[in-house]
């Protein structure tokens, strides 16, 4: 008998306690620093090196290079770099065996669109995605290094 | 005639739609609350158009009925379910000024029990018409709950009709504004009272016939759009009438308690029933559901000896010289 009034109790007493769940849609959720989101690219420090093709496991990155314009220089530069977020799985691969972080992880997630071709993104919009950049990949800033 | 005869009634099937659609959505909000959830929050600013949007679904829905069910009692159960929870409201005074109750039977106590027991018959023969399992199971556990609990009911507001000497609703309240609230002389028919009426109400911890985890939705799993509407509506105006009720009878109607009779009866009355609606919210986030032998052993074997107790013992502390002015 004295269970059912304390039941009653505890569940009065809820009412007033802070909520547990988050305005997902109108407050965006933070994630941490090594949130494996959605790529962002850096035409300038691709080297068309193929790395991240070659190791990307549902073959998602298609990459083409072209001559460097200036005579002098040795190497490519990278022509159309595309992802296809259909298939990619942000396994986080391509970023790792990138050498010259040109592929790094952001902290975004959001994929949901209305239609499969806005799925399919090309160098100009994965260069675009400048915001909330995974902060250990930014090569300005000193690396944390193990401690 | 007058005209307001037929206007009244017309205002009051207003206020209980916009009661039940509000019901509905402070009962979300408050087992959201308890569940440290918010509730319905996008529908409107706060979700305040959230029931109105689901009205407005049901409404629109397709109206199906099922080919192997007895078509003309299908249709009938959710009208027989729902109009005498209206018409109970007729003889509910709200208030003792006379625009504001509809007709001083002398019986009303009498015809409020005797009409509610028939929405029984909508929900059993809902539950047969519809020609599905586990509706015949829900409307039979309704039927068997309903009339179980009727007994302990009507015999646990025998000791405020006897310290009343009325079946009158007006004069019930009339003797408790000169004695006192009969939820204190009457304690014993109050708890079973407020037990049978929730039980009466098929709400949880008594809410076996719409058991969804063991009968998909009870005896309404056939009906959709409006007719499914009508049963629910049903459910939430024998809240309002069954707040009404025990307001009146156990809780002294409008009478302002402490003499603070600068608050109108009425907002008394409101507040004595929002009192009423919030504990039934309460108790559905509190409790889990009975079983079904548990049930039935409890209306019989708990209830009913209490209420028999009850009348014993108000009919003879009627006649103790001190204690004879409150029973």
């Amino acid at each position: 008998m004295l269970g059912l009034f304390k039941g009653m109790g505890i569940t009065l007493k809820n009412m007033t306690k802070p909520k547990v769940t988050l305005g997902y849609p109108h407050e965006p959720i933070k994630m941490p620093d090594r949130f494996r989101g959605i790529q962002h690219f850096d035409p300038e420090k691709c080297i068309v090196c193929n790395q991240c093709a070659r190791i990307c496991p549902t073959n998602c990155i298609s990459l083409t290079g072209k001559k460097h314009p200036d005579p002098n220089k040795r190497g490519k530069i990278i022509n159309t770099y595309d992802i296809n977020f259909e298939i990619c799985i942000l396994c986080d691969l391509c970023t790792e065996v990138c050498p010259t972080e040109a592929i790094i992880m952001t902290n975004r997630y959001e994929l949901a669109t209305y239609s499969r071709e806005a799925l399919l993104k090309d160098m100009k919009w994965l260069h675009a995605n400048d915001q909330m950049i995974r902060q250990d990949n930014i090569s300005s800033k000193p690396k944390r290094g193990g401690k | 005639m007058d005209w307001y005869i037929f206007v009244y009634p017309v205002i009051l099937l207003a206020i209980v739609l916009v009661f039940v659609m509000y019901a509905i959505y402070f009962e979300r909000k408050v087992i959201g609350w308890i569940q440290l959830r918010k509730g319905p929050t996008e529908t409107g600013p706060k979700g305040l158009f959230q029931s109105a949007a689901d009205v407005f679904k049901l409404l629109i829905k397709e109206d199906i009925i099922p080919s192997k069910a007895d078509r003309p009692l299908f249709k009938l159960a959710p009208i027989l379910a729902y109009v005498p929870a209206f018409s109970v409201l007729a003889v509910i005074p709200f208030t003792d000024a006379p625009y504001l109750k509809f007709s001083n039977v002398a019986v009303g106590l009498m015809y409020y029990l005797a009409l509610s027991s028939i929405t029984v018959m909508g929900v059993l023969l809902g539950g047969w018409a519809s020609n599905n399992k586990y509706s015949l199971l829900g409307g039979m556990r309704a039927g068997a709950q309903m009339i179980s609990y009727e007994i302990p009911l009507v015999l646990s507001v025998v000791g405020v009709v006897m310290s009343a000497g009325s079946l009158n609703l007006t004069e019930i309240v009339e003797t408790q504004i000169a004695g006192a609230w009969n939820v204190f002389p009457q304690f014993l028919g109050f708890v079973v009272f407020i037990i049978a009426a929730i039980a009466e109400l098929n709400r949880t911890p008594f809410d076996l016939p719409e058991a969804e985890s063991e009968l998909v939705a009870g005896y309404h799993t056939e009906y959709t759009g409006f007719r499914f509407a009508f049963f629910m509506l049903a459910e939430y105006t024998y809240v309002f009438a069954m707040a009404s009720l025990i307001t009146i009878l156990f809780f002294g109607g409008w009478d302002a308690p402490f003499g603070l009779t600068f608050i109108p009866p009425l907002v008394w009355f409101i507040l004595k029933f929002c009192c009423f609606v919030f504990l039934l919210f309460w108790l559905r986030a509190t409790f889990p559901r009975l079983r079904g032998d548990q049930l039935m052993e409890f209306a019989w074997k708990g209830l009913l000896p209490l209420a028999i107790i009850n009348i014993f013992v108000s009919a003879l502390l009627k006649e103790v010289p001190f204690l004879s002015q409150y029973f």
